[in-house]
């Protein structure tokens, strides 16, 4: 598995996704440091940190997962590299699973950026309040939430081998982020399965009369389901050329 | 009996009730070259992914190196190359990465045999380029190379000198024979370019609307071609005369054109004794010509017939 990962970084070599998805993860400690710049003043490191986080794992990280997925396993079909792979020959189910590994690395590889640059610009703006203890907590709530939403996104790796084009999954990601923007706040927000993340990491999850269980239910259910269907069709279909 | 390192029972694909293959018995000796002809939509490529394992059989079996794939594809994949259509590489890497992610993924990375093999195929001195800079011709090259740098026992290629220029095609061509004469490597080559398929198969199979009509030696093939004597003469009215006199029927034992040409198809071995009457008749032979009917003719005379 391992030689697979290896060879799964070496395919994003001079990839202009990879370099895209940093920037996404960049945009919102840099959107976040425009406000706390321009408009507010008394602004402290933990606010910007909460803010981060907040808009990152609710709204810009699905957008970016969704093309991540899309280019992870569409490329395969798009360049038509899934027939040399396989005629290695390399098994369907171990390709499926590097892939897997490869989007939970990228996840994380996001969610440092995006908190180093958080960093990076509460200091560029002169924020006061920054301890190691709330840089680190800070870090771990948004790889907390970026994980669990990684595994909400197993469904879109279906979507993903059945529609290799990227657009739908540009589409669909910026409509579930407005989605969660909708949902957010209301009181079924711990049954949608991409909002759940961000309210269990964060804590907000408690604000709510639904038990923890049933979010982290949603979650695991979304998550067994998508990786069932893909695994299924993924091995059980004609490799299209 | 046979040592056969491809052998299909039966072997059929339907596609939403289309038979795309039909219940074809291929044979595929060791150390041949057997060249699968068809023409476009024949269903060469569905048998081959098929044989790859890409595309599941919808009935049949299939043996490769004697052993069942279903059982055995572990053992047997790793002994194959293969090229289907278009190769397929990561656009952004280069020729030696690409080649790379493929040999760590077998498990047989070695630098030197990725060199070795970029200049078998003339790609050496571009092996810093990225593939999505590369001409159709230098991709497919890419392919070959991606096929054969593990040394396999079999290679499966299908339509391989697609968009490669003359001079790529005969490279290609000495390469495949060298590989299989030298180094005894099957290979079951595709094309529905027929000049290739003659200039390089041992056996060829004949396929047309799914079907493998039939699988014969080159050496059988050859005996197979239509021969004919063809006369270009001044008078060609007179000459046909003569024929019919000899007892030689009009469209059986010969036929002819308005431009003074008479194709005889019997009786060969007599065409002087019929020179030396047409000249002792008056007429001027301008041309005597032993001929045989080309791959292209018997190949459309023979679907025709089948």
């Amino acid at each position: 598995m391992f030689t697979f990962i290896e060879m799964e970084f070496l395919k994003l070599k001079r990839s202009k996704i990879f370099l895209l998805s940093l920037l996404g993860a960049i945009l919102p400690p840099f959107l976040m440091f425009i406000a706390v710049t321009s408009f507010d003043e008394g602004n402290t490191f933990e606010m910007l940190f909460t803010n981060v986080n907040m808009y990152m794992s609710a709204m810009f990280a699905v957008l970016i997962f969704a093309i991540i997925i899309s280019y992870l396993f569409g490329r395969e079909y798009n360049e038509h590299t899934l027939k040399t792979m396989l005629t290695i020959p390399v098994s369907r189910g171990k390709f499926l699973a590097s892939k897997y590994m490869m989007f939970l690395m990228w996840v994380v590889i996001l969610t440092m950026v995006t908190s180093f640059s958080t960093l990076v610009f509460g200091f560029i703006a002169g924020l006061d309040g920054f301890s190691l203890k709330l840089f680190i907590d800070s870090f771990a709530q948004l790889l907390f939430a970026n994980v669990l939403l990684f595994l909400t996104f197993s469904p879109f790796v279906f979507l993903s081998l059945v529609v290799t084009n990227m657009v739908p999954a540009m589409v669909g990601g910026a409509g579930l982020s407005l989605v969660n923007l909708m949902v957010y706040g209301q009181n079924w927000a711990p049954f949608v399965p991409w909002v759940c993340p961000y309210l269990i990491a964060s804590g907000e999850i408690a604000k709510y009369s639904t038990s923890i269980a049933v979010s982290y239910g949603i979650i695991l259910a979304a998550f067994v389901i998508g990786l069932a269907i893909s695994n299924i069709y993924f091995t059980r279909t004609d490799v299209s050329l | 009996m046979a040592d056969y390192v491809i052998e299909t029972k039966g072997l059929s694909k339907i596609y939403s009730k289309t038979k795309v293959v039909d219940s074809i018995n291929m044979h595929v000796e060791k150390g041949k070259i057997y060249g699968l002809l068809g023409k476009n939509g024949a269903g060469k490529t569905t048998t081959m992914c098929m044989l790859l394992n890409l595309t599941y059989p919808s009935s049949g079996e299939i043996f490769l190196f004697g052993k069942s794939i279903d059982k055995y594809s572990k053992e047997i994949y790793p002994k194959i190359g293969s090229i289907i259509e278009t190769p397929g590489f990561y656009e952004n890497l280069t020729a030696y990465e690409n080649l790379k992610i493929i040999a760590k993924l077998r498990g047989d990375y070695n630098p030197v045999n990725i060199n070795s093999v970029l200049k078998i195929v003339n790609l050496d001195c571009e092996k810093s380029k990225k593939f999505k800079d590369f001409s159709l011709g230098m991709k497919q090259r890419l392919g070959i190379a991606a096929a054969i740098m593990h040394s396999p026992e079999l290679l499966i290629l299908d339509e391989p000198i697609n968009g490669l220029d003359p001079f790529g095609i005969k490279e290609i061509r000495a390469l495949l024979k060298r590989l299989s004469h030298e180094f005894g490597i099957t290979i079951l080559i595709s094309s529905h370019i027929l000049s290739e398929i003659e200039n390089i198969a041992d056996v060829i199979g004949f396929m047309d609307r799914g079907v493998l009509i039939e699988e014969m030696s080159r050496e059988d093939l050859f005996k197979r071609l239509d021969k004919f004597v063809e006369f270009e003469v001044s008078n060609i009215d007179l000459a046909i005369n003569i024929l019919r006199e000899l007892g030689l029927e009009e469209n059986i034992d010969f036929t002819f054109n308005g431009e003074g040409t008479i194709r005889l198809y019997s009786n060969l071995d007599l065409r002087d004794k019929f020179n030396a009457l047409f000249v002792r008749a008056g007429i001027d032979v301008r041309k005597v010509e032993l001929c045989e009917e080309n791959l292209e003719e018997f190949f459309t005379r023979f679907v025709s017939n089948n």
